[in-house]
């Protein structure tokens, strides 16, 4: 498949991912709203087991996310058959880790792998590095992406693995400040682009 | 200063701000008005017009709120809390540092933001018509349900009116004096109040305008109106993003061990958070194939959630709501 066609229709699934996980969402606020018919029903197991449950519903979704969204940065590394290849890898070793060690565990695998391609994306992306391709061109949007793509990875990570860590707080900042600023570098790139000139001069 | 200080200033700000916002609203149907006519006919008058009252409209949205800030800080002037010695509170005394953005005046910030944003939008005349009638709208339910003159903070208001009761002996002092002190530090005087709610009105405002222009680009396919949508998507998003995620720490430190991981708003949050991600991802390919029309389309479901992500608080239960289950 073409680099192009390829990365239209990673971009089609991560919109349909982002849409079931809204669904998820959707799920969860009737669900809440049925249960919480009996009054303090929150100070109850029931609320603990409607967590679980609602979580369980998202991580699938969450794994594919991260698989299309996250490993959609590898294309910018690898070719696209050892891409396909990775990402099958990455799943299968998912899933087998859910039945082993349990969703939790598995999301804290796959996070780890996918967080650790993003930080190698980033650093060669502030290097310049011609191997990576990304759909736009220039500096600032390629920085951008980058940036939101790991503080997105580091949030969930953080969420899903760090939430007792003394650091919980100080992770969420980070990646917090990585997708405030990719988000800034992604949309306005000339605007940032003229005021690191400005600043240089 | 004290309570009866606090009370003229109240009666003031009503006194001088329901004209004000009457104005508002008898501008807001005229505008919308003209804005059906300006649909309708596509005359330069009619539009002209509307400008006009815009301006105005918006400059006595600003007014107003000028008048919302006086009041608070006459309320911080006037109004202080000191907390029983016995009670051994980590501060003796508080003062309201009340946030411009809650109970009814929350909805008129929003309204507020979304007319300046009217006013940056230059060209599409038949675009900006139809967001005056989507204003005239907004503005008339500020004045009909939400309006912050009529009776102004009545939760802020039953909440100073019973600490001063209890000072006279009505009531147990404690008692209200314990739940103030949390509602104080915790809610309005909390740095989050001041930055995650005005950060996602400010992202509302702007993303009225995406609704729009979707709603154009459904109707005419015209390529204008997926940029403007794009436009205000890009601010509204990076605040949408940036304010949401300020909400987690708050809710940490002001929520503890309280259930409100899967709460309704939280969850419809997330929801109009991720179908606005999609909608942006869906927008990298617009022109391909019948692509504008998806990314259009999301662009109207994107606000059709931000709206009822609004009113979760109001018709589910949850820590976020005013509903009780």
């Amino acid at each position: 498949m073409k680099p192009k066609k390829y990365d239209y229709y990673l971009i089609i699934l991560t919109t349909l991912i982002l849409l079931a996980i809204g669904i998820v969402c959707v799920y969860g606020i009737t669900y809440y709203n049925y249960l919480a018919v009996t009054p303090g029903w929150t100070g109850t197991i029931g609320y603990l087991r409607f967590i679980d449950d609602m979580n369980s519903y998202l991580y699938p979704f969450l794994v594919l996310l991260l698989i299309s969204l996250g490993l959609c940065i590898p294309k910018r590394l690898f070719e696209q058959e050892i891409l396909v290849k990775i990402s099958l890898l990455a799943l299968g070793v998912t899933v087998i880790l859910t039945f082993l060690l349990g969703m939790e565990t598995a999301m804290g695998f796959i996070l780890a792998v996918i967080a650790g391609i993003q930080v190698i994306v980033l650093i060669l992306t502030l290097n310049k590095n011609r191997k990576i391709r990304f759909e736009k061109e220039g500096y600032f949007v390629r920085l951008g992406s980058s940036m939101l793509h790991l503080g997105i990875v580091i949030l969930i990570f953080n969420f899903v693995t760090l939430r007792e860590s003394q650091f919980h707080i100080l992770i969420f900042w980070t990646g917090t400040l990585f997708v405030t600023a990719g988000n800034i570098f992604s949309f306005y790139p000339d605007r940032i682009n003229l005021l690191f000139k400005k600043n240089t001069k | 200063m004290g309570f009866v200080e606090y009370v003229a200033a109240r009666e003031f700000a009503s006194g001088i701000g329901q004209p004000v916002i009457t104005y508002i609203f008898i501008l807001a149907l005229l505008m919308g008005f003209l804005s059906l006519l300006s649909l309708r006919n596509a005359k330069e008058n009619y539009f002209n017009y509307w400008i006009k009252l815009l301006y105005i409209q918006t400059g006595l949205y600003i007014f107003g709120f000028i008048i919302i800030v006086w009041f608070h800080v006459q309320i911080y002037n006037t109004v202080l809390i000191q907390y029983p010695a016995d009670m051994q509170l980590p501060v003796e005394s508080s003062r309201f540092v009340i946030p411009l953005w809650i109970e009814s005046e929350k909805l008129y910030f929003w309204a507020m933001i979304a007319s300046v944003f009217a006013l940056t939008l230059k060209r599409c005349k038949e675009l900006r018509a139809f967001l005056g009638v989507i204003l005239s709208v907004f503005s008339s339910i500020v004045y009909l349900f939400s309006n912050p003159f009529r009776e102004p903070l009545p939760i802020v208001h039953g909440e100073i009116t019973r600490w001063y009761a209890a000072l006279a002996g009505d009531g147990n002092i404690y008692q209200i004096a314990g739940t103030l002190y949390g509602r104080i530090t915790y809610y309005y005087n909390s740095t989050y109040m001041w930055t995650h709610p005005p950060m996602l009105f400010i992202a509302y405002a702007s993303l009225i305008i995406t609704f729009a222009a979707c709603v154009f680009m459904l109707l005419r396919h015209v390529r204008q109106y997926d940029e403007i949508a794009y436009r205000y998507a890009k601010p509204g998003y990076i605040l949408l993003t940036a304010g949401m995620l300020i909400g987690y720490p708050w809710a940490i430190e002001a929520w503890k061990d309280s259930a409100w991981w899967w709460d309704p708003k939280i969850s419809g949050s997330i929801m109009m958070w991720v179908l606005y991600s999609a909608y942006l991802h869906a927008r990298i390919y617009v022109d391909r194939g019948k692509l504008w029309r998806t990314t259009a389309l999301l662009g109207v479901l994107c606000f059709v959630t931000l709206v009822f992500t609004y009113l979760l608080t109001y018709i589910v239960p949850g820590i976020h709501s005013v509903v009780q289950s």
